[in-house]
């Protein structure tokens, strides 16, 4: 094995010294930000409950540092980090009961030194389904609850166990190229949360069954490698924990919110400010903004699905026969597309929509039409590099059809350039709908959706900002999320940006 | 003088000529050419035909002697024996099993094609040529006079030969085709989703209590009850003539409101694109030069968010602290007083300078790992002068396409920036447009819109070809 003497290195790949760096930088972003939002500039007045939430974000920050000092210590004396210094990771897993994912996920990796992407994935999976309780918890304060609410919290609180054993297990039992036997069942107990919207323990039972199978070795190696990758970016990974903790919540809000606060009138409760029955305020009818957020995700995330997965497989349909064929084939949709280009994608929207009318599958289809050409083009320019290859050309030698060898040996190699402008574009499809709807165009107004939301905060700046101020905040961190986690995506499955 | 006349008309018959020898190898090329100059191939095709046995003659005799010649010489023999090992090679190495007669028949096509092959180069190092018709009018273009003669009658087919015979000229002139259809095609694709749409634009004006006959009158006076390709066909001269007629609602004239509009749209754009640039490209290269600095990473996340904010939400908040709280900036745009352009033109260029920083920034990085940069620095220069004289150039290119692409797309955002600030752009006149249908005028907004970004677009494919030495000379090859 070799040994790294130089220390300046040995910090900068400890990968648990940059990471301390990163929580200490995002736990004081919000340190500070809660300090300003403490005080309240009109009436002169401290809001408490800001004010001790401002005390344990910095608490946690000065303790990070101090951790990071510790860990440049160690190094510098013995080149590895020591026990008694990863045993400070444990205290800081219990910030995530004020919200601070940042400073709880560095605490559970700084605690053992066998990270395999299975352990990432319990610890989110864990941290996604905490979040999850807390979040529904809020709903304790509403006049009533719906009536699959305790069942669901039960369940939820099960399954936090079971991931919180996971972890445990994992942690010591799992290596990078091995699991016991007995993992396998777990495993497949592990697929089924996906059910309640947790994809990590999906990705987490998925990796234990391959892992606990021993069988194929080299696909075990990649599934490390390509998640060892994404991982090592910490924005990335955050970016996917609040895409998967948002898909989670749309998956769940019918089971422990109630849809009638989100669209019921309620003329008693007009323009409230956030308080514990409403933490995010309400609106000019009533309805509880904090419910609507929840439920505006499922729309944003269903529209912004929808709108990214027809187009590319449109688009990489075309552009996969027109890469292939070339010549006259190419020349006549690329031409042909190039007219659909030329439109810019909301205009071509609002054309769309003021044809058919403004609804939800008019939306999607408006939104669809427009982003065809970008994924045909990438499909395309990938296609026709991967021809010309040589496995290409041994199918064809061996008489392969046309269509075999396109979509059994072309588009599974050019899948990756695919998903990744896919994941950069979600985001796009998020804005887009939510552009459209402010104007009127998107989805139906009484609907709860983000953009809607926005329609009504909008003329109430001057007095009630927070109702524009709520569902702009949420869009902009889905779409961060995703291209964060789209720009993490680039990085591990293109070589040529590293 | 007289030389000097001479040798310049050799020069353009030479140009006709070569440059009809190389389009004429592709047959749409030569349709094309049969087409525009048909006057002149009418006359020339009739002559070809008399000539034909006078001029065929001596190729034909060629071609004899030399087939005989090779014959006799018996190298066809050989070959059929080559050819006869390689077949049953083929045979037995996929197991096929062909009978002699099949055998003997492949051997005896390649044969005769092996032979055909051997004879035509014989004949050509003669000086030979077969009597087509494309040799005969080849040799005609040689001909000063009949140049003279068929000026006029053929003067579609000798523009277009000029045209292709300079590979910048052709590459120009195949772009602006390129364009004009795709603007017809624009024009087409919206008037059709326009038509198709179930909405009844008629009883949305009149009301729901309009009686049958005057929704007929209505439909009758803007020409909606008359067939498909009579609508669009008024519908397209009327957007190339400039006369859209008048809008269904408010009957104002649909070319003098878009044309009171465009403007406005246009100086937010353009300044959004100014301020992009200058902000975007310093930051890009800064965060190239120093990658993974803590500049590079608050720059790179600044970038992230900038394309991350939606536009509408962006411009509510800044018109909440800016205009409502601080007082800044007025929160509505009014034509006389520029302070109130400032808001809607960070809001309209934030995602274009967040893109273009980080398209800069990878491009850059790109380019400082090239050899070349490695030279420039071991040749001794110092930072400063590799990147602005070496780097910058060379980055530059991928990002101004991508600037040309993106200006596109907030053309067309403008429009929610546009209802935000309360600005009557073009952007907000579709979307004002858009709840009657009120086809013409939506045909006009999106359509002028469509042509404004193709126009741009081709002149910076233009410049590029203009300036860009590694795209002229691989033009040159292609050419």
């Amino acid at each position: 094995m070799k040994v790294i003497s130089n220390g300046k290195l040995l910090l900068k790949i400890t990968q648990e010294y940059g990471n301390a760096h990163f929580t200490l930088s995002f736990s004081a972003i919000f340190s500070f930000l809660f300090l300003l939002y403490s005080f309240n500039f009109n009436s002169q007045t401290v809001r408490p409950i800001v004010l001790t939430l401002f005390l344990i974000y910095l608490l946690t920050t000065l303790y990070v540092w101090f951790i990071s000092k510790q860990i440049k210590r160690d190094l510098a004396t013995s080149r590895e980090i020591q026990k008694r210094t990863r045993l400070l990771g444990i205290p800081l897993i219990f910030t995530i009961l004020v919200g601070n994912i940042f400073s709880s996920s560095y605490g559970f990796t700084l605690i053992t030194k066998n990270k395999t992407p299975e352990y990432i994935f319990a610890i989110y999976a864990f941290l996604t389904q905490i979040l999850i309780i807390g979040i529904s918890g809020l709903n304790l304060f509403k006049p009533y609850v719906v009536d699959s609410f305790l069942l669901a919290i039960s369940l939820f609180i099960a399954l936090t166990i079971f991931y919180g054993v996971m972890l445990v297990l994992v942690a010591n039992l799992v290596s990078s190229t091995f699991a016991p036997k007995w993992m396998l069942p777990i495993g497949i107990v592990l697929l089924f949360p996906l059910l309640t919207g947790n994809l990590f323990s999906f990705l987490l039972g998925f990796g234990l069954i391959k892992k606990a199978r021993n069988k194929d070795a080299s696909s075990i190696e990649k599934w490390q490698k390509m998640w060892r990758k994404i991982l090592s970016n910490s924005m990335a990974v955050f970016g996917l924990f609040f895409i998967i903790f948002m898909f989670s919540l749309s998956v769940i809000s019918p089971w422990t919110f109630d849809y009638d606060f989100a669209t019921e009138n309620n003329y008693s409760a007009i323009l409230q400010t956030p308080t514990l029955e409403y933490p995010l305020g309400t609106d000019d009818f009533g309805r509880d903004l904090f419910s609507r957020i929840v439920f505006g995700a499922q729309i944003s995330l269903i529209v912004g699905f929808s709108a990214t997965v027809i187009p590319s497989v449109i688009g990489g349909t075309l552009g996969a026969l027109s890469g292939y064929y070339g010549k006259k084939t190419d020349n006549i949709i690329m031409r042909l597309l190039d007219i659909l280009y030329a439109i810019p994608g909301i205009l071509l929207a609002i054309a769309i929509i003021a044809a058919f009318g403004a609804n939800t599958v008019n939306l999607i289809i408006a939104l669809s039409v427009g982003s065809i050409p970008t994924y045909a083009r990438t499909m395309r320019a990938t296609v026709m590099q991967i021809s010309n290859y040589e496995f290409v050309e041994s199918a064809r030698a061996l008489g392969a059809s046309d269509s075999s060898i396109i979509f059994k040996h072309i588009v599974p190699n050019s899948l990756a350039p695919m998903i990744v402008k896919a994941t950069l574009t979600i985001g796009g499809a998020v804005i887009s709908t939510s552009s459209l709807s402010f104007l009127g165009l998107g989805v139906e107004p009484h609907i709860p959706e983000w953009g809607n939301i926005l329609k009504i905060g909008s003329t109430y700046l001057e007095t009630h900002s927070y109702l524009a101020i709520f569902p702009g905040l949420c869009i902009m961190l889905l779409v961060l999320s995703f291209n964060f986690f789209g720009d993490g995506l680039r990085d591990a499955l293109d070589p040529k940006t590293n | 003088m007289n030389q000097k006349g001479i040798t310049h008309s050799s020069k353009t018959t030479s140009i006709f000529d070569s440059t009809f020898k190389k389009l004429s190898n592709r047959r749409s090329y030569m349709m094309l050419l049969f087409i525009l100059g048909l006057p002149v191939h009418i006359v020339t095709f009739i002559l070809f035909l008399l000539k034909k046995e006078q001029y065929q003659q001596p190729y034909r005799k060629a071609y004899e002697n030399s087939k005989q010649e090779i014959v006799s010489k018996g190298y066809v023999e050989a070959w059929k024996q080559q050819f006869l090992e390689q077949e049953n090679r083929k045979a037995s190495f996929f197991h096929e099993s062909l009978s002699k007669e099949q055998i003997n028949k492949n051997v005896d096509l390649l044969v005769q094609e092996k032979l055909q092959k051997e004879v035509e180069k014989q004949v050509d190092l003669l000086g030979l040529e077969e009597y087509t018709y494309q040799n005969f009018f080849i040799h005609l273009l040689q001909n000063k006079k009949f140049l003279i003669v068929s000026a006029i009658p053929g003067l579609l087919m000798y523009s277009f030969l000029l045209l292709y015979s300079n590979p910048f000229v052709q590459f120009i002139f195949e772009r602006v085709i390129q364009t004009l259809f795709v603007i017809l095609g624009v024009a087409t694709l919206v008037f059709t989703i326009l038509y198709i749409s179930p909405l009844d634009p008629a009883r949305n004006i009149l009301g729901v209590e309009a009686t049958p006959e005057q929704i007929e009158n209505f439909n009758q006076l803007y020409g909606l009850d008359q067939p498909y390709f009579v609508q669009l066909w008024h519908s397209l001269s009327g957007l190339f003539t400039f006369d859209l007629g008048t809008s269904f609602a408010g009957k104002e004239d649909i070319m003098a409101s878009i044309a009171n509009k465009f403007p406005v749209t246009l100086e937010i754009a353009v300044f959004s694109l100014l301020m992009a640039i200058i902000i975007a490209i310093p930051v890009g290269i800064i965060s190239a030069i120093r990658p993974n600095s803590f500049l590079d990473y608050s720059f790179m996340i600044l970038a992230l968010i900038g394309l991350s904010i939606p536009a509408f939400w962006q411009g509510l908040i800044f018109i909440l602290t800016f205009s409502l709280e601080l007082n800044w900036f007025p929160a509505t745009y009014n034509p006389q007083n520029w302070l109130s352009l400032v808001l809607p033109v960070v809001v309209l260029g934030t995602s274009l300078t967040a893109s273009i920083a980080r398209m800069t920034r990878s491009s850059m990085l790109e380019v400082i790992h090239e050899d070349y940069i490695i030279t420039a620095k071991a040749k001794g220069l110092n930072e400063r002068k590799v990147v602005f004289q070496h780097a910058i150039r060379n980055a530059m290119i991928p990002i101004i396409t991508v600037i040309g692409l993106l200006f596109g797309g907030m053309l067309g955002g403008a429009s929610v920036t546009e209802k935000v600030f309360n600005i009557s752009g073009i952007g907000s006149y579709i979307v004002d447009k858009q709840f009657i249908p009120d086809i013409p005028a939506i045909l006009g907004g999106v359509v002028y819109i469509a042509i404004t970004i193709s126009i741009v677009n081709l002149i910076i494919d233009i410049t590029y070809a203009f300036f860009d030495p590694r795209i002229r000379s691989k033009m040159k090859k292609e050419g």
